[in-house]
């Protein structure tokens, strides 16, 4: 079979070029507000994944991972006695003020518990060592703080809420969603530090369950002993945090508004591109139809150019937006570009192509047959 | 028996609140193997007149038939069936695919009716054969002469065997020398397969080969 549509679609380099380079650049733009957006996301929700806790327990109503508000620690006990909990522990969280030897303060989001080794938090150490954590006025900060901190290192010297912390360890990858940099102190000590607020308080309690344990029935049972606290899985309790961020502020909507100005620059350019081409080949189309062919025949060819553009354009745009990681990582954000972003992408990419052919099978379904006869 | 026989065509156009009135009783019979010139000035219904013939425009009233099938009232895809069986085109621009050659010119029209493979491939090899177009058949239009341009048109509308070929200025963007020639095939294959040729035309030389002349003015055909 000649393929006509493919070779009419290369044999104009130039303007195939202009047509892919289109969809490319679509395709590389949407791949990277939509990655950025999943490593936000993943930013926000880390610790959860990180923790390996099976349930948490939280303040009731708390909307999100770093929104919540302090519940009594005692409401401990009353969590371990529950049949199936292998393990469970309080985990305070809380915003805290870092003197800067600048004399400036920013924000940090601190994470205290009594022992984290037991969790596996923080995951990975670049410098020094939380061991012994609690026997001092000691503090781990994220590596990602020296964005906001400036330069810091392991033996050097900050206040935290106007105390003097000695800095034993420098973490790698511990991110939040508005990347305020996270720090980790001991569970008492950050009790001292605000001692109005965290007083007698956790802000969570993170449980960990019996092998074979009945998930939903030990869920149901931490949740009728303790009646004024929520209770989630890990996975519900990362989803609802991540929903806050997407649904109740603006950033979802900024992501969405991003990706469909990616998708109308994408559909535009293809359009526009088809359609000129069709009008600058409606005299062929008119001879495929004088010598034999009709409509159906014209449309697949425009379907199969708009595809074959779609196709090339997203792996000339998948690349580059694979490449922007590196750039991306050194501005501490994190780009990932999942395999379902891609495929959404890739499939939302040669459906658009193919919407935006639909405007030149307008134009050849009112073709005038006596076309091909003009000079 | 005819294999083109329109009996007072008439086709009308709306342009905005008028209507137009292009054919007006126009009829024309062509038998097998008959050559005939369709002269006429611009302005006259020449192209409409040969769009019905070849079953890109549908009248208005009158009969049409071509090869015995009737086209009074047909539907879009019974007049493409009509086309894709019995009749050939051939266009004073060549009409050629561009990013084709000469061979994939006219296979992919073999394509069209469903002859595909090897055999397209064979068939479009014979018919650039018959047009003497062997040794230009792997050439792009834009490195073909107008003459070879228009042998390879004709090799095209010779495809599938049509019974009516019809030509619109098919010697108006050629020399001299090079119009006779086609001409000459022209004649040579309506002749020796007997199949209807009308050609639409202002040159004079297509008198020489045609068997009849016949005038078209102001949407009738006067013999």
């Amino acid at each position: 079979m000649v393929d006509l549509g493919l070779k009419t679609l290369l044999f104009d380099k130039v303007r195939f070029l202009i047509t892919v380079s289109g969809v490319a650049f679509a395709v590389t733009l949407v791949l990277v507000q939509g990655g950025l957006f999943v490593g936000l996301l993943d930013n926000s929700t880390i610790t959860i994944e990180k923790l390996g806790a099976d349930l948490w327990i939280t303040s009731k109503n708390s909307p999100n991972l770093d929104f919540v508000h302090q519940f009594p620690e005692s409401n401990l006990y009353r969590a371990r006695s529950v049949k199936g909990v292998a393990r469970a522990d309080n985990l305070i969280l809380s915003f805290m003020q870092v003197a800067l030897p600048t004399g400036a303060e920013e924000t940090t989001i601190v994470y205290a518990m009594e022992d984290f080794s037991r969790w596996g938090v923080p995951w990975e150490i670049a410098k020094g060592s939380l061991a012994g954590l609690e026997s001092g006025a000691f503090v781990a900060f994220d590596e990602s703080a020296s964005k906001r901190f400036g330069p810091f290192d392991v033996g050097d010297y900050r206040e935290v809420n106007g105390q003097r912390f000695r800095i034993v360890g420098k973490t790698r990858g511990a991110k939040s969603f508005t990347t305020t940099p996270l720090a980790f102190m001991d569970y008492h000590r950050a009790q001292e530090l605000q001692p109005d607020l965290l007083g007698g308080k956790t802000s969570y309690i993170v449980v960990k369950l019996e092998p074979g344990a009945d998930v939903a029935a030990v869920k149901a049972e931490l949740a009728r002993r303790l009646p004024y606290n929520d209770v989630y899985t890990a996975k519900a309790w990362a989803e609802r945090s991540r929903q806050y961020w997407v649904v109740n502020t603006g950033i979802g909507f900024n992501a969405f508004l991003t990706v469909f100005l990616g998708c109308l620059v994408g559909v535009v350019v293809v359009a526009q591109t088809l359609y000129t081409s069709t009008m600058e080949h409606l005299r062929e189309f008119g001879t495929v139809k004088a010598i034999g062919g009709s409509n159906l025949d014209i449309y697949k060819m425009l379907g199969q150019q708009a595809s074959v553009a779609a196709v090339i354009g997203f792996a000339l745009g998948y690349v580059p937006a694979q490449l922007l990681k590196p750039v991306v990582a050194r501005a501490d954000l994190k780009l990932i570009i999942v395999p379902e972003l891609t495929a959404t992408v890739f499939a939302g990419t040669v459906v658009l192509c193919l919407l935006s052919a639909l405007v030149s099978f307008r134009k050849v379904k009112n073709i005038d047959p006596a076309l091909v006869f003009r000079t | 028996m005819f294999t083109v026989h329109a009996e007072d065509v008439t086709k009308t156009f709306r342009e905005g609140r008028e209507t137009v009135e292009v054919l007006r009783g126009a009829s024309l019979r062509l038998a097998p193997g008959e050559v005939v010139a369709l002269e006429g000035p611009s302005g006259s219904g020449k192209t409409t007149f040969l769009s019905i013939l070849g079953c890109l425009l549908t009248a208005t009233s009158g009969h049409v038939s071509i090869a015995g099938e009737t086209l009074d009232g047909a539907r879009p895809a019974q007049a493409q069936a009509v086309r894709r069986r019995h009749i050939g085109f051939v266009f004073q621009q060549f009409n050629l695919f561009p990013a084709l050659t000469a061979a994939e010119n006219v296979e992919y029209a073999l394509n069209l009716k469903g002859v595909t493979g090897r055999t397209a491939e064979e068939q479009a090899r014979a018919l650039l054969d018959r047009v003497g177009m062997t040794d230009r058949a792997k050439f792009l239009p834009r490195d073909l002469s107008g003459g070879q341009k228009q042998r390879v048109a004709i090799a095209r509308a010779l495809v599938a065997e049509p019974s009516v070929i019809l030509a619109d200025e098919p010697t108006a963007n050629l020399d001299s020398s090079v119009a006779t020639q086609v001409l000459e095939l022209f004649g040579e294959l309506a002749r020796r397969e007997q199949r209807s040729l009308l050609i639409v035309t202002h040159d004079p030389r297509v008198r020489r080969v045609a068997d009849r002349v016949v005038g078209i003015a102001d949407g009738r055909i006067a013999a």
